[in-house]
C-alpha cells in the first residue's frame, strides 16, 4: 500500500471523526442574541391556526385576541406574529405567568442549596410565624391552606388578589398575605392562590443577602438565558410582585420554555436541578382532578390524566405543561413535540380555548398539515 | 300595623348589619380600586410595554368608569381618580417599572 493511499485513508478517518463532533455539536440548536429561523411554510394548517388565533378584532373587546404568538421548534424559531400595538420588542404583562418564572427563580436558588422543600416559609420570612407548619412546598403546590380569595373582575369586594395589588395590601404584600386566617391545614388542600406566590418572592428575599435580591432574577435567570426585555414590578418594601407583574417580549419568554423543555438546562449550564423540574411537573398530591381544568404542579401546570379522567386539554400529548396567566397569556411546552409556544393576549371573555389553540399549533408547526 | 313596620324595619337593619359588618374592611377599600387599578395598569401599560396612550386608555377601562386620568410625562407619573378616590402610580426604572404610590390626599 502506497504513502499517497495510507494518507487519504487517515485524511478520511479525520475528517469523519471531524463531521461526527461538528454533528453533535450542531445537534441541539440554542438562540444566541437572537433565534435562528426556519419559518414553517404557509399552507392550509398554518391558515387555519392563524384564522383561529388572530381574527379581525371588533371595538368590543370580544373573542379571541391575541397580542403575539412566538413557535419554537427543538431550539428554533418556526413562527412568530405579533398583533399592533405589541411588536417584537414589546416587553408584555405575562400576570400570572410570573409564578412560573418565580419557580424558575426558586429553582436556581434550590440548586444553590439555599433550601429545601421540606423547610418551614417562616425560617425564611418571620411575619409568618402563625403558620410553623407551612412549608416551602405547600406554597409551591398552592397548598398554603390560607383562607385566600383569588378573583378578579366577578368579586372584586372580597378578591385577596385585588386588596393585595390595589388596596389594602400593595405596599407590603409579603405582610398583608401573611396575615390571612389558616382555613386548613398546610399540604392538605390545594386552592390556587396569588398570595401563596408572592409569600415566596417575600421568602426568597430572607434567603439571599440583602445587596443580591434585587439584581437576582437577573442574575441568575434571565442575563444566563440571554433575556434582556425582563421587567419585575416590586412592592414598596422591594419584594418582586412574583404573583403577576413581570413583563417580557415574547422572544424573550420562549427562552424560558426551551430551558423547561431541555429539564432545566442551557446548552453546557444546568440552571435548574433534575430533581427540581421533575417536583413542577409533578401534579399536587393528593389533587382531585376538576372538569376542564389543568392539574396544577410545582408552580407549573399539567396536562395530566388523573384518576381515570382525560387529560385536560386531549387534543395534545399529556407531558404537555404550561405556565398560564389572566386574559390568556401562555407558555406552552410540549415536550414530545420539542415545541414551546409563547402567546400573549388580551381576552377579555371567555371564548379562546387552549385545547383549540394548541391543537390547531400542532397540525402547523408540528405536523404540518391541516388537522 | 305600626308593629309590622318597627319588625320590618327591625329586619332590614340587622340583615345590612350582618352583610356589612364581617365585610367592612372590603367596604372601606372597595371605592380605591378603580383609581389605584387605572394609575397602576395605564402606568405599566404606557411606560413599560411602551404603548401609545389611546392604546392604553381603553386597554384600562373596567365596567366602573373613572373621573380622571392625568399623565405627567416628564416625572412619568400617572393619577387616575373613580368612585371619589385618587390615586398615582409611577415608573422608578427600567428593570423595577411602575408602582402605586401612597394615597394623594386631594385631587389635582
Amino acid at each position: 500500500m502506497s504513502a499517497i493511499a495510507f494518507s487519504v485513508r487517515f485524511l478520511l478517518a479525520g475528517l469523519t471523526a471531524a463531521v461526527l463532533v461538528a454533528g453533535r455539536a450542531v445537534a441541539e440548536d440554542w438562540p444566541g442574541a437572537d433565534w435562528t429561523r426556519r419559518p414553517v411554510a404557509p399552507g392550509p394548517a398554518l391558515a387555519a391556526f392563524e384564522a383561529y388565533a388572530f381574527p379581525p378584532r371588533d371595538d368590543e373587546r370580544s373573542g379571541v385576541r391575541s397580542d403575539a404568538v412566538v413557535a419554537i421548534r427543538d431550539g428554533v424559531l418556526v413562527y412568530e406574529r405579533y398583533a399592533a400595538p405589541t411588536t417584537a420588542d414589546t416587553p408584555h404583562l405575562v400576570w400570572s405567568v410570573s409564578k412560573s418564572l418565580l419557580a424558575c427563580l426558586l429553582g436556581v436558588a434550590y440548586g444553590e442549596g439555599r433550601f429545601g422543600l421540606d423547610d418551614p416559609a417562616a425560617r425564611y420570612y418571620p411575619p409568618l410565624a402563625a403558620h410553623p407548619a407551612l412549608h416551602m412546598r405547600h406554597l409551591l403546590n398552592w397548598t398554603s391552606g390560607l383562607a385566600w380569595e383569588e378573583d378578579y373582575e366577578y368579586s372584586p369586594l372580597t378578591s385577596s388578589v385585588i386588596a393585595m395589588l390595589y388596596t389594602r395590601g400593595h405596599a407590603d404584600m409579603g405582610r398583608f398575605v401573611a396575615q390571612h386566617q389558616a382555613g386548613a391545614a398546610p399540604g392538605t388542600h390545594f386552592s390556587y392562590s396569588s398570595g401563596d406566590s408572592l409569600l415566596l418572592a417575600a421568602v426568597l428575599k430572607g434567603m439571599l443577602p440583602a445587596e443580591q435580591y434585587a439584581d437576582y432574577p437577573w442574575a441568575v435567570l434571565f442575563e444566563p438565558l440571554g433575556i434582556g426585555s425582563a421587567v419585575w414590578e416590586r412592592d414598596a418594601t422591594g419584594t418582586f410582585v412574583g404573583a403577576s407583574y413581570a413583563y417580557l417580549n415574547a422572544r424573550d419568554l420562549a427562552r424560558v420554555g426551551l430551558l423547561m423543555l431541555r429539564d432545566g438546562r442551557w446548552g453546557e449550564h444546568r440552571l435548574l436541578p433534575e430533581d427540581w423540574v421533575a417536583f413542577n411537573r409533578s401534579p399536587v398530591p393528593g389533587y382531585r382532578p376538576r372538569a376542564e381544568s389543568l392539574v396544577p404542579g410545582g408552580h407549573w401546570w399539567l396536562n395530566l390524566p388523573l384518576e381515570g379522567a382525560p387529560p385536560p386539554w386531549p387534543d395534545v400529548p399529556e407531558d404537555t405543561f404550561a405556565a398560564l396567566g389572566h386574559w390568556g397569556q401562555a407558555l406552552y411546552v410540549l415536550p414530545k413535540e420539542k415545541l414551546v409556544i409563547v402567546r400573549f393576549a388580551d381576552d377579555r371573555d371567555a371564548s379562546y380555548r387552549h385545547n383549540d389553540f394548541l391543537r390547531l399549533a400542532r397540525a402547523a408547526f408540528v405536523v404540518g398539515e391541516a388537522p | 300595623m305600626r308593629r309590622r313596620h318597627a319588625l320590618l324595619l327591625g329586619s332590614a337593619v340587622l340583615l345590612a348589619v350582618a352583610v356589612v359588618w364581617p365585610n367592612r374592611a372590603h367596604l372601606a377599600a372597595f371605592p380605591d380600586i378603580i383609581g389605584a387599578y387605572s394609575a397602576k395598569e395605564y402606568c405599566s401599560c404606557r411606560y413599560v410595554s411602551g404603548n401609545p396612550a389611546d392604546y392604553c386608555q381603553v386597554y384600562i377601562r373596567q365596567y366602573i368608569p373613572i373621573d380622571l386620568l392625568h399623565d405627567e410625562p416628564a416625572s412619568r407619573t400617572v393619577t387616575a381618580r373613580g368612585l371619589g378616590r385618587t390615586h398615582s402610580a409611577a415608573w422608578l426604572g427600567p428593570r423595577e417599572g411602575c408602582r402605586l404610590l401612597g394615597e394623594t390626599p386631594s385631587a389635582p
